[in-house]
This record gives C-alpha cells, sequence and structure tokens, in this order.
C-alpha cells in the first residue's frame, strides 16, 4: 500500500525522499518513518517502476531524485483504478440504511 | 549515539552484506539533514535498517520448485547408556534453506549433526541424503602440522578436485571469511582457534557438496567473521545448498530459513 502511496507522490513530479515523506505526510497519511520510505523507493526502483538520479543542490549536498517511469505510470493508473472500486463496494457494503 | 556513527554504522553492516553503501548512506545522510530528527528515530537501529535495505535491493527470492529434500532424517532416536539423547526427531533440508538446529547444552544438537553426516548410526529412525555432504565439526578436524594450502589439497583430493583447484578454490572461500593475510602457509597448529575454525568451515564447503551440515562452526571468531559466516551461509543457500547450522545464539534465529528446537520438552 505505501509504495503505491509513494507512486502517487511522485505522480506530482520528481522528488527526493524527505520531499516525498513530506508530500504524504501533508495528504493525511501522518508521518513516514524514514526507515520505511527509503526501503520502499529501493523496491519500486528495483520493479522499474521509479527511476533515479542524483542532483547537486543548489546548496547544500546532492540529492537522490524519484520519477515514475512508464511502467510505474501505468502501475499507478491500474492500482487506482482498483482502489475506486473496491472503495466503492466497501462503502456500499457499510452504509447505514 | 551520534548521527556520523550511526551512519558509519550503517556503512559497515551494508558492507559486511557486500553492497556499496555510499548511495544509502549519503540518502540517509541528506535525509536526517533535512528533517533534523535523530537517527534512531527516523531508521532505528543500523543493523536492522541494513538488512530492510538489503532485501528491498536484493527482492525475496521466487519461490522454486524444491522437489525432493536433500536430507531427510526420520523418527532418529539416540541412547548412550541410560541416557536418551534424542527422541524421535524430524527434519526436512530443501536445496535454498537454511535450517538453525538449537537446544541447551546435552539437547543432542552435535550428535544429531553427526548422524546426519553418517559419523553416528541412530539407535532408531534413518536418514536419506541426496547428494554430496560437507560437515563442518564443532572443533577439531584440522591437523596440525599441514599448512591451510595443504589441508585444501587434501580434502579436495578426496572430493576429486586437482591440487592447483582445491588451492583456489580453498583460499577465494578463506578470503571471504576475513581470513587474516599470510596466513596460508603457516602450520595449522600456528593459527588462531578462530582461524582453525575458519578453515575447517572453508573446508567443509570445498568442492561444492550439496549438503552442509555445521556444528557451531564461528567459535573464536569475531563479530565481522560472524557476520561474514552468516554471508556465506545465505551465497550457499541462494546457491540452491541444503544447510543444517546448530548453534546456541537465539538471537540470530531469523538467519535461518526453519528451526528445529531439540530442547528435552520439545522432542515428541
Amino acid at each position: 500500500m505505501l509504495d503505491l502511496c509513494v507512486l502517487g507522490a511522485l505522480a506530482h513530479g520528481e522528488s527526493y525522499g524527505y520531499e516525498i515523506g513530506q508530500r504524504l505526510e501533508k495528504s493525511g497519511l501522518g508521518p513516514i518513518a524514514g526507515g520505511t520510505l527509503y526501503p520502499a523507493l529501493l523496491r519500486l526502483e528495483r520493479l522499474g517502476l521509479v527511476l533515479s538520479d542524483w542532483r547537486a543542490g543548489t546548496s547544500g549536498p546532492a540529492r537522490k531524485y524519484y520519477r515514475l517511469s512508464n511502467e510505474g505510470t501505468a502501475t499507478l493508473r491500474q492500482a487506482s483504478a482498483d482502489w475506486a472500486v473496491f472503495v466503492s463496494n466497501v462503502t456500499a457494503i457499510m452504509e447505514v440504511p | 549515539m551520534t548521527v556520523e556513527d550511526w551512519l558509519a554504522a550503517l556503512a559497515a553492516e551494508l558492507h559486511r552484506r557486500r553492497i556499496d553503501p555510499a548511495e544509502v548512506v549519503a540518502e540517509a545522510a541528506a535525509h536526517l539533514r533535512d528533517s533534523g530528527r535523530p537517527p534512531m528515530e527516523v531508521f532505528g537501529p543500523p543493523t536492522a535498517y541494513a538488512v530492510t535495505v538489503v532485501d528491498s535491493i536484493r527482492g525475496t527470492a521466487p519461490p522454486r520448485d524444491r522437489g525432493a529434500p536433500r536430507l531427510q532424517a526420520s523418527n532418529i532416536s539416540k541412547r548412550y547408556g541410560r541416557t536418551t539423547v534424542l527422541t524421535g526427531v524430524n527434519l526436512s533440508v530443501h536445496a535454498g534453506e537454511a535450517v538453525a538446529v538449537i537446544g541447551g547444552n546435552g539437547s543432542g544438537k552435535s550428535t544429531f549433526l553427526r548422524i546426519c553426516a553418517g559419523l553416528d548410526s541412530p539407535d532408531e529412525g534413518q536418514v536419506r541424503l541426496r547428494g554430496t555432504i560437507g560437515y563442518c565439526p564443532q572443533d577439531g578436524g584440522t591437523a596440525g602440522f599441514l599448512t591451510p594450502d595443504e589441508h585444501f589439497v587434501l580434502v579436495g583430493a578426496g572430493r576429486g578436485i586437482r591440487r592447483t583447484a582445491s588451492i583456489a578454490q580453498g583460499r577465494t572461500a578463506a578470503a571471504a571469511l576475513d581470513w587474516p593475510r599470510g596466513h596460508a602457509a603457516k602450520p595449522a597448529r600456528h593459527l588462531s582457534g578462530g582461524t582453525r575454525q575458519k578453515l575447517n568451515l572453508v573446508l567443509a564447503g570445498l568442492g561444492d557438496p550439496d549438503v552442509l551440515l555445521l556444528d557451531e562452526p564461528y567459535q573464536g571468531f569475531d563479530n565481522g567473521s560472524y557476520l561474514d559466516f552468516w554471508q556465506q551461509v545465505w551465497q550457499w543457500r541462494d546457491a540452491g545448498k541444503a544447510i543444517v547450522v546448530v548453534t546456541h545464539r537465539l538471537a540470530e534465529l531469523d538467519r535461518a530459513d526453519t528451526v528445529l528446537d531439540l530442547s528435552p520438552r520439545n522432542q515428541r
């Protein structure tokens, strides 16, 4: 689940680890520990869903920037559609008449 | 623990697991600078984080067709005089599997391993073995007047390996265990206990046996070599070996796929 949320956070444009964590926190997922976030990014990278490169910042040291690959975009689109179906099913069944 | 110490510890743990630490450490350092939070809060202990990172990079191994077990011990019982050491012990180990055998002193761990290796016979039960076997005893197993290279040649010859190939294989395996430099020409009696145990472990793996039986083979290892030992076990496992490790270090059980507890209450 976190992996898909990370893909979602990257759908708004490339970013680096700390900022991705901030995006997730601001979207209401609560704070995501670095110990969880970076392994997720490494996993997504291994699966070819995100691409990365190191870039020197204007200030401070180099950062690793992540962006969605074409495959990552396709995976996110599919997951998002599946999720919408799932949520509407659950909402329907939990509705109090 | 300062940020620098934590990062250094992470780098060492990754290095031990044969992952280049540079990028992971640089990324963690950048995160810690940005967030201003302490590393233990953000990432947890360096060892645990290193393990998670390694799993993420390597991925979990795809499930494979396990086939027949390489080693199958069925209903093994053993008595010495009136003392019952083992009662109805069962164990199956498949290719690509590492099993830890635990139990207190006198619970029959070593006896069980010797029975699996065919060095002792059980009073009841049987052991089926598919493939060749390498055995590393808890101590002994080396000859004091032979150098490590001579050990490689001797054991290699028994397994049908040529002299030069034996030495090359032995030296490569020894180097992976943080073998001290220049020890290839020293007689074994001049080696430290830990180094002799490393020699034992290398000898067990010589000639690429299908099944490895290791009886607390890391006695006298320093902590670094101990981690290298598990690295070696995982490499064997990934190469499709069946591995049994007798251990008393309960904290390390998560390193094995399966645990066989020989404590008396657990024997049926």
